[in-house]
């Protein structure tokens, strides 16, 4: 007996359209090639995203309890901030439930989206940077990427990482009434730190 | 399921009953529309970017069993388990099975068109496993037991006054509640616990890269990847026609896709899968279910390009004052008039017709589908196939006999004028004259075009002839 796999690869190649009138067309960098760091920051505002500036000589974790002043459990996975709940102590994807406040750094950001990246090689578990109530992210102006497609072409993370997400603001949501509401289900802000 | 052919007019015709909704509707898609309109116009690029994506559309799906085995392969040596569905049934069976030898009875899931194509739900249900939907949108669909009316906002045909009534009774919220961040707060408190003890999570996929074996979620909520990363198995459903050949691929798709959705210029998350997380289980199951014989179909075969952006839905004028519901298919507005008949050709034999073939459709699709065309063409199709209502039928059989004749034809526009403005109201507006059901006929005119003509310049032809002549 045929399985469904031979069943619907056979059914596809006897009804798929001549594939020599369809080539592959090369891959293209098209638009603004702009990486600054400037273009990144405008394009997170549009997508309900923040800078945390230091003010002073302020630290990343000062400048973290004048945002986030009624925060309890600030976790951090960075060396730039200590927070008050050690990393280590999170084992299981649940036991990010408890964490406000959660700080990662992104290896790359990108201009065109304002979208910063995290993998499992930025996180304790992955659900570190979902399960939290706001998210601080710590980026290098210098590696920020100028769009989608150069990010596509030249990082390497996209081909390494098993869990890789480009999150471009906080979670939103529109679906009652075209209402657009930051904080949907995930973090309810994202704010990035530059270091 | 019922074979009846989808009543549309009918249920459109409800639809439009309801000022306030329909109101609120209407303007709603159409400032999607215009949101998507100011993000086209920033980008100088935005045509090329639509043609790239429908040639590395129509290139994939011409070579799908090598992208499809090239994904596989690439999918196992990341420690995915890769299925495969002919059909509806088989999938839920498939996914029965996994959640069965996982002892799993709390699903948790992100918005799936495929499963709903699948009817998952009430199978599962009927396993004893609980699902629950976790989009926001999504979910105040299944807790109205409707199916989404739109394929990115699924309640969008909904107010928030709705929405307080359906919440009130589920999670016991004030039915009056009118801010829609109290609604969607009490979604957030409602979903956490379900989220943090469920036994497995569910998403579907946008993009499927061969090369590496990694599919994609582009969502807002951050539903998805909650569903994804808490629970330790993880099942993606995802048809098979949603395959690129390459990662820079998706810098095209990417560009485009929420642009022309929402208007916004990316999802608030883009998730790449390529493997398991650490210590879980990935399983990915791919579907058919007719899609590889719509490949065969040769006017029809590039709607399977199709992004499920939704924006050809947002800028039709049917779909803005009909509502996705009075489709009565998983997939309304223009992308589902041509799709949904692939399904079942008597059943959605109504919904090409639920058009009026202005090609806004085709101008906004993002991977240019040529879908008024393929609406047309659909008619055609049906018509043939005989799938056409009995008045439409025969009002065209009376209508190709006269077009034919000349004389006729003149001989019954007098008459039709005559009877116009002779005969009484009930005469011209009946079952008969579908036209004339939400609009007036015609005002008669006291002189055809043939008579005007005759009479002016049949006997005056040389004065008729270009002036170069002079």
């Amino acid at each position: 007996m045929n399985t469904a796999r031979d069943e619907i690869l056979q059914a596809l190649r006897n009804n798929r359209p001549t594939p020599e009138n369809h080539p592959l067309p090369p891959v293209r960098t098209l638009g603004d090639l702009d990486a600054s760091r400037e273009r990144f920051i405008a394009s997170l505002k549009i997508l309900g995203g923040d800078v945390l500036e230091p003010v002073g000589d302020e630290t990343l974790d000062q400048a973290i309890m004048r945002r986030h002043p009624d925060a309890k459990v600030i976790c951090s996975n960075v060396p730039e901030a200590k927070g008050t709940l050690p990393v280590e102590k999170v084992k299981t994807p649940q036991d990010a439930a408890a964490i406000d406040v959660t700080v990662v750094r992104a290896p790359f950001g990108i201009a065109e989206m304002g979208s910063i990246f995290l993998s499992e090689s930025q996180l304790p578990i992955n659900s570190f940077a979902h399960l939290g109530q706001h998210i601080v992210v710590v980026l290098s102006p210098d590696s920020i990427m100028a769009n989608m497609h150069t990010a596509y072409q030249e990082r390497p993370e996209f081909r390494s990482a098993n869990y890789g997400v480009l999150m471009s603001g906080p979670s939103a949501t529109a679906d009652i009434q075209g209402v657009l509401i930051r904080g949907a289900q995930g973090v309810r802000s994202l704010s990035v730190w530059f270091a | 399921m019922s074979n009846k052919p989808v009543n549309h007019a009918k249920a459109a015709e409800h639809f439009l009953e309801d000022a306030p909704h329909l109101q609120f509707h209407d303007e709603r898609l159409w400032d999607m529309r215009q949101k998507r309109d100011a993000q086209m116009h920033i980008l100088p690029e935005w045509q090329e970017l639509r043609e790239e994506a429908s040639r590395i559309k129509e290139h994939t799906l011409s070579r799908l069993p090598e992208y499809l085995e090239q994904f596989e392969e690439n999918a196992k040596k990341n420690g995915i388990h890769v299925h495969w569905a002919r059909d509806g049934a088989e999938h839920n069976r498939i996914v029965g099975e996994i959640l069965k030898a996982h002892n799993a009875r709390n699903l948790i899931k992100s918005k799936s068109m495929v499963t709903e194509e699948c009817d998952m739900r009430p199978y599962l249900a009927k396993q004893g496993v609980t699902v629950t939907e976790t989009d926001l949108g999504e979910r105040i669909q299944q807790l109205d037991d409707q199916l989404p009316s739109h394929i990115v906002v699924p309640a969008v045909h909904k107010l928030t006054s709705d929405v307080a009534k359906i919440f009130a009774k589920d999670y016991h919220t004030d039915p009056n509640i009118r801010d829609p961040h109290l609604l969607a707060e009490a979604q957030r408190q409602a979903a956490r616990p379900v989220i943090l003890h469920a036994d497995a999570g569910m998403t579907g996929g946008n993009f499927v890269v061969a090369e590496t074996g990694t599919f994609v979620v582009c969502t807002n909520e951050g539903n998805a990847d909650l569903s994804a990363t808490v629970p330790n198995l993880h099942i993606a459903t995802i048809g098979i026609e949603r395959l690129v050949p390459r990662m820079a691929d998706l810098g095209v798709f990417i560009r485009l896709l929420s642009r022309s959705a929402l208007g916004s210029p990316i999802t608030q998350y883009t998730t790449h899968f390529r493997g398991p997380q650490k210590g879980g289980e990935m399983h990915v199951v791919l579907v058919d279910n007719g899609r590889s014989a719509r490949l065969g179909m040769e006017d029809f075969w590039t709607s399977l390009k199709c992004i499920r952006c939704g924006a050809c839905m947002n800028t039709c004028p049917v779909y803005r004052r009909s509502g996705g519901l009075s489709y009565g298919a998983v997939y309304s507005g223009p992308i589902g008039a041509i799709i949904d008949p692939t399904f079942n050709e008597r059943k959605y034999s109504t919904l090409p017709y639920a058009s009026t073939l202005n090609g806004s459709c085709t101008n906004v699709c993002p991977v240019k589908i040529n879908i008024h065309e393929q609406l047309y063409k659909w008619r055609r199709v049906l018509v043939q196939h005989h799938e056409m209502p009995f008045v439409k039928r025969e009002i065209m059989h009376m209508a190709g006999k006269l077009m034919g004749q000349p004389k006729l034809y003149r001989a019954a526009i007098k008459a039709t004028e005559v009877s116009l403005s002779t005969m009484p109201r009930f005469v011209l507006y009946n079952w008969l004259n579908p036209w004339g059901k939400h609009r007036e006929n015609p005002h008669p005119v006291k002189q055809t075009f043939n008579d005007w003509y005759r009479k002016n310049r049949e006997k005056a032809e040389p004065a008729a002839a270009p002036e170069t002549k002079k």
